[in-house]
């Protein structure tokens, strides 16, 4: 090959792939979360069907990548899901449009409860979609078998009868967490002498622990390499629908909450679609199907007759009033993360 | 002439292409698993390729990804050959400028690859999609072409070049008649990697597909916050089996060219 | 054709990359200097603090958890590696052509159903261990996973192919008429071989070494699967550090310790290739 026609290979290279690209449409809009089934492609298709609006799903892998591609193209995307803490930056980055509730009848199906928290005190700004906590699972039976007593609380997962038999997320923030309720004290403490407690507690907390994962801390439990673990309730769900004698435990101490949140571009190119998309989705029966599909909370009260049975039987899905109550958001992370981090990579290496 | 491989050798081989596929032969045995977590097998199905085959946006994903990788591959190794060949009769500086330019793609950090491209494509006004992606994921395929190619080229006799072109030949002729024949093995083997690299990459690809596209493995990595389902595994299976038909194939019709 | 002619030519390809990877380069190298504010948004303020941050003690032993680990990967992909691309080098042009796409192949899968290939084998309940079990060769579970070693295990067959492509490169072109005389000088079949195959072939060596130290320093979510989360490498610390840390001037620092960390290494390497060949990969 010369080198004519390596530029020649080139250039039909270059103009092909230019081809494949497309520019913007009228009646469409782009909504930007993460992939799979997070927002269900048949409602999204349902929704394609009613209004004739086409709708792009861009799956990105983390909050952090989210804010990156709106902040880079904010003209581009039109609704986003992110969680809560995403919300509170994107908000005061000022990038987020004030929504327009009159254009969302649907919008009075949402419970208050979920509604004026931290990140969007107002609740001008976001939606409340998928709610989620982290908490115990436990496969009672084994830990009996281990001579261990009962797991009611985090201060049990501290038992040295569960020597390498705890799975828990990976996350700093989060294990400090564990380690700060234990103690009694609340999330993302910054006094140092109540940080250095939690640091010695946590480091006696090694032993009993065979490993962090993020994504599927449940399957530690299904092939019974792990007696209790502290996860996400979506994935306690999968774990309980796997084998029904793993069962959630709630941590008497606390627990926090997550509030995945719909948030629209302020430069959004479609916004009546965008209010068109977000008030077919908070529909009663669409806003039930989607908690059935995910395996989130939903938010939406009038969601609730809709929902099939298993749902409402189901403690980590259809949380109880007092549950709720018993939970917090991690605020002030920014505060304590470069300390956290450090302890927490310590106590792995130890 | 080559030297015969012995009956040790062959058992090394074998016994290294066994563990080669051991992981990928689980993979496929997995998408046939009645449960969606590999935790657990609850029985045979294979509801994962039913739901494989109604996936418009798996499919759509993959034939992004199989475009781009097929593209990137060309443009690398077109690039990375250049590359390669001009670097033998440019000054010493150059050279070595060329070779810190070729160790940078592997040192930068990808997320800062990504969001800065991200940026310098946006002013450029360049639609993304499969062009951001083919030429982002070719800055850092570009440096394995190089590598291989120089590796072939390394201990060619700056006399022959010099010769041939006393005798008169151009240097296009050189090119054609003596060193891409020769580097032509690290060309295709480089190319084959360039292939892998650009199906696997996520963090540039996140950044580079635009509001409209998604590539395969970021559709697999922004899915583990929900789970990732077997149907990923039954896609890897149907390519897997794909790709042994299209070898197989070609085996046969080389067998056949040479005895007929 | 004159020496500035020849030069004009490396110019096209010298500033493609110098403009799409030079920069982004330098402003990673700017933002390990500079502070974040409580959003995570980037402050342009100088601070050295990132790097007083990464000269932490304990983040010391992470580079060196990461050195450990990316050394011994390029030593394994040698070790397994080398073997593989000689003896492929030496198969007819047919069966040659056949090993290299079996070789490839795996790899055009995504390396994270390969990850999850590897736990369906080593976990308590995988597969290896049933099978023992079955064949009572073992009367419980091998434990297998979440060690250094697991991690090590997949780092290594993740990065394989590089190796073997570079080393097979190298030795497909050597020179067989050497080999030819120095068994006719009566040298044995392995004397042969670590005189003068593998000298000849350093270069090989050194290219596979350099594209699999590399990345072995920064996979994140390999050694973060198979190794249970249990230690912390760099790759894995840059990572957190720059998503959900929401500290990418941190995450900076520690690149610009892992590209000293890589420099340093090769440098050293490049020396001792050189020192045998004359002339090194990237001399």
């Amino acid at each position: 090959m010369n080198r004519r026609s390596a530029v020649l290979l080139v250039a039909v290279v270059l103009v092909l792939a230019a081809a494949g690209a497309a520019g913007a449409k009228e009646g469409e809009i782009t909504l930007m979360t993460w992939g799979g089934d997070f927002i269900p492609r048949e409602i999204i298709q349902e929704f394609e069907q009613e209004t004739g609006i086409r709708v792009h799903y861009k799956e990105a892998p983390s909050n952090e990548d989210m804010q990156s591609l709106l902040e880079a193209n904010p003209d581009q995307y039109d609704l986003l899901v992110v969680t809560d803490y995403m919300v509170d930056i994107l908000r005061q980055n000022g990038v987020l449009e004030v929504l327009d509730k009159t254009k969302m009848p649907n919008y009075a199906n949402i419970n208050p409860v979920y509604l004026g928290n931290y990140y969007d005190p107002t609740s001008e700004y976001s939606i409340p979609y998928a709610i989620s906590i982290s908490l115990l699972l436990v496969n009672h039976e084994e830990v009996e078998k281990l001579g261990a007593k009962p797991i009611t609380t985090y201060s049990d997962l501290w038992q040295p009868e569960l020597r390498g038999k705890v799975v828990v997320v990976d996350w700093s923030v989060e294990i400090m967490g564990v380690a700060l309720k234990s103690l009694g004290y609340e999330y993302n403490e910054t006094d140092p002498a109540k940080v250095a407690e939690a640091r010695d507690r946590l480091f006696a907390l090694k032993p009993n622990i065979v490993r962090f994962e993020t994504n599927t801390p449940e399957d530690s439990l299904i092939n019974g390499e792990a007696v209790a673990g502290f996860m996400y309730s979506n994935q306690a769900v999968k774990g309980n629908a796997a084998d029904p004698k793993l069962q959630p435990v709630f941590p008497t101490e606390g627990m926090p909450i997550f509030i995945d949140s719909w948030v629209m571009s302020k430069e959004a190119p479609n916004k009546d679609g965008a209010y068109k998309f977000l008030d077919f989705i908070m529909r009663p029966e669409i806003a039930a199907r989607i908690a059935d599909i995910t395996k989130f909370t939903t938010p939406n009260k009038a969601a609730e007759p809709f929902l099939p049975d298993y749902y409402r039987d189901n403690p980590m899905l259809n949380l109880a009033d007092e549950v709720v109550e018993n939970t917090s958001f991690y605020i002030g992370v920014d505060k304590v993360l470069v300390e956290y981090e450090h302890i927490y990579v310590e106590f792995k290496l130890r | 002439m080559k030297a015969k491989v012995s009956g040790f050798g062959i058992f090394y081989l074998s016994l290294f292409f066994v563990v080669l596929y051991l992981p990928v032969l689980s993979v496929v045995l997995y998408s046939f698993n009645a449960s969606s977590s590999t935790a657990q097998w609850t029985g045979w199905t294979l509801d994962w390729y039913r739901q494989l085959f109604s996936d418009r946006v798996i499919a759509q994903a993959f034939r992004v990804s199989i475009q781009v990788a097929v593209l990137t591959a060309l443009l690398s190794a077109v690039l990375g050959t250049f590359t390669a060949v001009i670097s033998l009769w440019v000054t010493n500086r150059t050279k070595k400028a060329i070779q810190g330019m070729m160790i940078l793609p592997l040192i930068v950090p990808e997320v800062a690859l990504g969001v800065s491209l991200l940026f310098f494509f946006n002013a450029l006004r360049l639609p993304f999609g499969i062009l951001t992606l083919v030429l982002s994921h070719s800055l850092f395929c570009v440096p394995y072409v190089y590598i291989m190619v120089r590796l072939r080229l390394q201990e060619i006799d700056v006399s022959i070049i010099e010769s041939a072109l006393d005798l008169g030949a151009s240097r296009r002729q050189m090119v054609r008649t003596i060193i891409l024949p020769l580097v032509a093995p690290s060309i295709v083997t480089a190319a084959l990697l360039c292939l892998a690299m650009s199906l696997d990459d996520v963090i540039i690809s996140t950044y580079m597909s635009g509001p409209r596209s998604t590539t395969l493995p970021v559709h697999i990595f922004s899915m583990m916050r929900v789970g990732v389902t077997p149907k990923v595994n039954a896609l890897c299976s149907l390519i897997l089996m794909g790709t042994f038909l299209i070898i197989g194939f070609s085996q046969l019709i080389t067998k056949k060219r040479r005895f007929s | 054709m004159k020496t500035w002619k020849r030069n004009l030519l490396a110019v096209p390809i010298l500033v493609w990359i110098g403009l799409l990877v030079g920069i982004p380069m330098v402003l990673v190298v700017a933002l390990s200097f500079l502070s974040r504010d409580h959003l995570g948004n980037i402050v342009y303020q100088f601070t050295l603090d990132n790097y007083r941050r990464v000269l932490d003690p304990i983040y010391l032993r992470v580079f060196l958890n990461s050195l450990l680990l990316a050394l011994l990967t390029g030593l394994i992909t040698l070790l397994v590696g080398y073997p593989v691309a000689y003896i492929t080098s030496n198969l007819p042009p047919r069966r040659r052509a056949l090993a290299l796409g079996l070789i490839m192949l795996p790899f055009w899968i995504s390396s994270l159903l390969r990850t999850y290939g590897w736990m369906i084998l080593l976990g308590n309940a995988g597969l290896i261990n049933n099978v023992l079990l079955a064949l009572k060769i073992i009367d419980k579970p091998l434990p297998m996973m979440y060690k250094f070693s697991t991690s090590l295990v997949g780092t290594a067959y993740m990065l394989m192919p590089f190796m073997i492509v570079a080393v097979f490169n190298s030795v497909d072109k050597l020179d067989r008429s050497l080999l030819e005389a120095s068994y006719d000088l009566g040298a044995s079949k392995w004397k042969t071989f670590f005189h003068i195959t593998v000298p000849l072939t350093l270069p090989g060596i050194a290219g596979g070494f350099t594209l699999v130290f590399i990345p072995a320093l920064g996979l994140y979510f390999v050694s973060d699967l198979l190794g249970g989360g249990n230690t912390v490498f760099l790759g894995n610390l840059i990572h957190t550090m720059a998503t959900r840390g929401r500290n990418r001037p941190l995450a900076a620092a520690f690149s610009m310790g892992m590209i000293a960390l890589v420099l340093m290494v090769l440098s050293l390497y490049m020396k001792a290739s050189k020192d045998k060949t004359g002339e090194g990969l990237f001399q």
